[in-house]
């Protein structure tokens, strides 16, 4: 297998759209002389992945995730730029390349609506043209995996999301593709089924040495599965990296939370404090200052509670679109 | 023979999923049965004014019904599911899940939805035409194969006009209604083109090719059909589905999905 699985370089994708003022005169114009805008969705934008890795792809809303992973699934043509993915070409859309890749869509379903969900792997089995005895064994593996057992017995239209989410991840990675474009996965499930399928990802992609594209607005999932994140900022690269190191970098500040025995005394000579309750509070303290301030709080208070947390991964990524950080 | 395997296949799946409505399946068959009667009262209600009509006598105006309905029941099967589900998967970006699948994609999209219900439509046409044919008595193994011969060029003539019109939601919004003109017009194929004036036989051949699909392979039962018809419906049928794939070509390359 290729060490590197994806490699991009200035890849760009615009798009043209009308524009008008709103009320009938501007209707009547635009559709007589339209005023077209360009918007560059994601621009020059270069990097690569090696196989097995798993990187996790943020940006806010259009920031041209979701334009970047239809090209390199192929379902996009690229305005300019090059890129290859499992040695090939994305949008050829060659029977080669589409038999080792998979999308997976939060909240877009390709499963029949109305008939149990083993029906349709029959479909897609016969589609990826996987040998029944090799498709048995895999969806074995699966079903374990996803702890999925009768569920795939039943009409879709009778499983919760939760399960229907877990039928279209078996559905998708039947085939044991070796790149899998997995957009919004865990969009609208509960916290725990949440951590199940990110449980689930990493297995397979530990099993399966696949390499995992992830866009997700869940921090939990990117926290949980991805090692090296993509930044993305209104179509380019903001960072490209370690998602730890991002962390240091941009989290100068550490929350310390504490809590005495009897009333809170004042602790503001220990670092800002973010939030006052009555028997302690949350200190927003630089770094380098914790293991001073913990040690001064214990000493000089009954403690009966002390806790020390980064910065939530939220907060990293809202400092880095606001400072602008870069690779 | 892979696209054929994999339009039975999407068939299997769709009288799968269809068949647990218990109630909708017989509500359709009462539909088909209903619609052939209708069909045949109307012929009756003809025949018993004029033995012939426009030169079709009794026998053809049934194969001709036979036709009708077995070419109904092919776009009621695939076409018509399929691109009606084409358009709204355009609009909405659906289409993603079609094109990443190691198959063709204007074949996943052209048979990946199916009503199920009008095989009772496609085993009705295919009763009216056999019934037709050994009433006739005639048919030789050549007939046979011209009939065979100009159904699928019919077909294909259809499927690429409907796949034509689907495409335009790749650059147009709201092209359903078309479809409805359509089947408007598809109702007058049940009737030889003949009887028809000029301007209208010139419009059901060319502009909506229904009678290309229909008379064409009925004349074929009454022996009537030259060679230079048949060479000219296969002509048809290639020229027309060469264009509805640039088409499909060219739409793919505009096609850009929805955003998450």
């Amino acid at each position: 297998m290729d060490a590197t699985a994806i490699t991009t370089r200035g890849l760009s994708r615009s798009f043209r759209f009308t524009v008008r003022e709103p009320g009938l005169g501007a209707a009547l114009r635009s559709l007589l002389r339209p005023t077209t805008h360009e918007v560059r969705a994601v621009e020059a934008v270069s990097f690569e992945i090696g196989a097995g890795e798993i990187m996790g792809l943020l940006g806010q809303n259009g920031a041209g995730k979701t334009t970047l992973v239809k090209m390199l699934a192929g379902l996009l043509h690229p305005s300019s730029g090059e890129v290859r993915a499992l040695g090939h070409v994305p949008w050829r859309r060659e029977k080669g390349f589409l038999r080792r890749i998979a999308l997976v869509m939060g909240q877009r379903y390709r499963l029949d609506w109305h008939l149990p969900a083993a029906e349709s792997f029959e479909m897609y089995r016969a589609i990826y043209r996987v040998p029944r005895q090799e498709c048995r064994r895999t969806l074995s593996d699966l079903c374990d995996l996803l702890d999925l057992g009768e569920v795939v017995l039943k009409p879709v239209r009778m499983l919760s999301l939760g399960e229907r989410m877990k039928c279209e991840l078996a559905t998708a990675l039947l085939h044991t593709p070796d790149l899998l474009f997995l957009d919004e996965p865990t969009i609208g499930l509960d916290v725990e089924m949440q951590a199940r399928i990110r449980g689930f990802l990493l297995e397979y992609n530990r099993r399966r040495g696949a390499t995992v594209i992830l866009t997700s607005h869940y921090m939990a999932d990117v926290e949980a599965l991805c090692e090296r994140v993509l930044l993305l900022d209104r179509g380019r690269v903001l960072y490209d990296g370690d998602l730890g190191a991002l962390s240091r970098r941009l989290g100068t500040h550490k929350t310390v939370r504490v809590e005495v025995a009897g009333p809170a005394p004042e602790l503001g000579r220990y670092g800002e404090v973010v939030e006052r309750t009555a028997t302690g509070a949350r200190l927003r303290v630089p770094r380098e200052s914790v293991p001073e301030v913990t040690a001064r709080l214990l000493s000089e208070h009954i403690v009966s509670d002390l806790t020390v947390e980064d910065v939530p991964l939220e907060e990293v990524v809202r400092l880095a679109f606001a400072s602008g950080v870069s690779a | 023979m892979r696209a054929l395997g994999l339009a039975l296949r999407f068939l299997w799946i769709g009288v799968a999923g269809q068949m647990q409505y218990r109630a909708n399946f017989v509500a359709q068959l009462a539909r088909s049965l209903v619609g052939l009667a209708l069909g045949l009262a109307g012929l009756g209600v003809v025949l018993s004014n004029t033995p012939v009509l426009a030169g079709w006598r009794a026998r053809d105006l049934l194969a001709l019904l036979g036709v009708y309905t077995l070419v109904g029941g092919v776009i009621g099967l695939f076409v018509r599911p399929s691109m009606q589900a084409l358009m709204r998967d355009v609009h909405l970006g659906r289409l993603d899940f079609a094109l990443v699948l190691p198959e063709d994609a204007q074949l996943v999209a052209s048979v990946g939805r199916v009503n199920a219900w009008s095989l009772f439509d496609v085993a009705l046409g295919l009763g009216m035409i056999g019934y037709s044919a050994l009433a006739t008595g005639h048919m030789g193994i050549l007939q046979v194969l011209t009939l065979v011969v100009t159904l699928l060029a019919g077909l294909a003539v259809v499927y690429s006009f409907w796949l034509a019109l689907a495409c335009s939601s790749f650059w147009l919004l709201k092209v359903e209604n078309v479809l409805l003109v359509f089947d408007d017009l598809y109702e007058a194929a049940r009737w030889p083109l003949s009887i028809y004036p000029g301007w209208l036989r010139w419009a059901l051949t060319l502009l909506v090719p229904v009678a290309l699909a229909v008379t064409f392979p009925a004349q074929t039962l009454r022996g009537q059909l030259g060679w230079w018809q048949v060479t000219g419906a296969v002509a048809a049928a290639s020229v027309s589905l060469w264009l509805s794939r640039r088409l499909w070509l060219a739409g793919l390359r505009r096609y850009s999905g929805a955003s998450s």
